[in-house]
């Protein structure tokens, strides 16, 4: 038994809580806790990281989508309380395109799924189960080097789409 | 077989060894911290605090607690029942991950990581998760506002707290604590808040925010939310919250003293008795706040943060990049 077996058991884990998280996620009936299970994948997927050797990316997967994306939803589903009912509640019997949407999400999420495996399978690295750490310098070299146009790219529309949250927030006041 | 003993086994003894000294360190805390506290309240307002049970009131914390064990453990009508109980423990088990990166002293550290400030950062951050959790699935509106009191409060003030963190990480030009604490090893004026004294005033103000102490206790605030998000606990699920809110101060307390005061460093003593030091002088600066100054309203906390705090931080950090370029 050498080292790099025990890699295999932990990486059995974080799928674990990869794909447990994603099936509560859609399964559950109530919103929270189908938020709690994206946070439990989220937190699979920072695992997969560290053993990708980037602790760097896997806790800032953790301070950004456990601790604020997250965080974030959470409230928008407690201010979007309906008014007859339970807050983040889905009534399957009431709603009529329960069906056709189920369909749909399957259809669009199977599309997904059959385009990434195609590239993974097309392009699939050897596998490494150990290696040296990817240091914060690293990715700073890569981040202004060779990746600073989808970089510089990536902050364009993430300021985008803030200006477009302040201006909407000002069409709103302004209607009352 | 050497290579397993030296790269699995001894690590895991190490970390585990670590895991139960904090969770020591944090439980006798506990019990020093509610004894310290409600005596510091007594002085400040002119009275003796707890002084019946034994000596000087000294086993008043160990009454407390026997009555929080012994206590009946009650759960709502129509909470959520996995949620509700998830919560504490969600804002409790953290903390010992938080305190594994942080040097005690020279050779006192749980997990010497090189992303340790990112660490803890990271990590700190699930506890308002767990209020929001307990908020939601308390099905109590007080609960439920002391949950969305505490998402914009924490969301608002992390940013000025992060900001002023990564002043330091610019000028110590790593996210390692003991490369901090090295950084700051000659003499006094070496310490951060000599060098940065504009991001450790942002970092004080956002931890007491983050930590949710008075005058920024919203979340919780006695007189008009009841307890918050606390409210329908009993026994130890409230026993955890507590037990994590001074658990958190110690965190916060002690990436202070890392980071702007020197950590372990200072002369005579050994270096664990001043980190200790400096911990436990930040906490009690904390209690003199909660004890003097009176609860923000909610437009002044979001205020204080979003036109002070942000511009600010923001405007040193640049500052301190400018003159990281000039330098070098």
């Amino acid at each position: 038994m050498n080292l790099n077996s025990m890699v295999h058991p932990v990486y059995g884990l974080y799928l674990m809580l990869i794909i447990g998280g994603g099936i509560t996620a859609v399964r559950a009936k109530s919103l929270v806790r189908a938020l709690v299970g994206l946070i439990v994948t989220l937190f699979g997927v920072a695992g997969m990281y560290l053993l990708l050797a980037a602790p760097f990316i896997a806790f800032m997967q953790i301070l950004i989508y456990v601790g604020a994306v997250a965080v974030l939803m959470f409230f928008a589903i407690m201010l979007t309380r309906t008014s007859d009912g339970e807050s983040g509640f889905e009534d399957k019997a009431v709603d009529k395109t329960y069906r056709s949407r189920g369909f749909m999400s399957i259809w669009a999420s199977g599309l997904m799924f059959a385009m990434l495996a195609m590239a993974v399978v097309r392009y699939m690295p050897r596998a490494i189960p150990l290696k040296p750490e990817t240091t914060m310098a690293q990715l700073g070299e890569f981040l202004t080097g060779p990746f600073v146009l989808p970089f510089e790219l990536i902050s364009v529309a993430l300021l985008v789409s803030m200006a477009g949250a302040v201006l909407l927030g000002f069409e709103r006041r302004k209607a009352k | 077989m050497t290579q397993i003993l030296q790269y699995l086994v001894m690590p895991l003894v190490h970390i585990v060894v670590a895991l139960a000294a904090i969770l020591t360190f944090i439980a006798l805390n506990g019990l020093i911290l509610v004894y310290v506290e409600r005596k510091v309240a007594g002085f400040i307002q002119r009275r003796p605090g707890p002084y019946e049970v034994g000596p000087q009131g000294l086993l008043q914390p160990l009454a407390d607690a026997l009555k929080l064990m012994a206590k009946q453990l009650v759960m709502p009508r129509g909470a959520d029942s996995i949620l509700f109980w998830a919560a504490p423990l969600l804002s409790f088990t953290p903390v010992a991950i938080c305190l594994m990166p942080i040097p005690f002293g020279p050779n006192l550290t749980g997990w010497n990581v090189n992303l340790g400030i990112l660490l803890v950062l990271a990590f700190s951050g699930l506890n308002v998760l767990a209020l929001c959790l307990a908020g939601w699935s308390s099905n109590n509106k007080y609960s439920l506002l002391g949950a969305a009191r505490a998402v914009a409060q924490s969301v608002a003030y992390e940013i000025p707290l992060l900001l002023s963190v990564l002043c330091i990480a610019f000028t110590t030009g790593s996210l390692n604590f003991a490369d901090v604490t090295a950084s700051q090893s000659h003499g006094l004026f070496s310490w951060n808040i000599f060098v940065q004294p504009l991001a450790f005033l942002i970092f004080f103000i956002a931890a007491l925010a983050e930590t949710n102490r008075a005058p920024f206790d919203l979340p919780e605030a006695e007189s008009e939310l009841t307890a918050g998000f606390h409210t329908e606990y009993s026994g130890m699920g409230f026993g955890l919250f507590f037990l994590a809110e001074y658990s958190y101060m110690i965190v916060v307390s002690a990436v202070g003293s890392v980071l702007f005061l020197g950590g372990w460093n200072g002369p005579f003593l050994s270096g664990h008795w001043w980190m200790l030091g400096k911990i436990y002088a930040l906490i009690l600066v904390m209690m003199w706040f909660r004890w003097t100054y009176p609860r923000v309203r909610f437009d002044q906390l979001l205020n204080i943060c979003w036109k002070w705090l942000i511009p600010l931080s923001l405007m040193n950090l640049l500052g301190t990049a400018l003159i990281i370029n000039l330098v070098r």
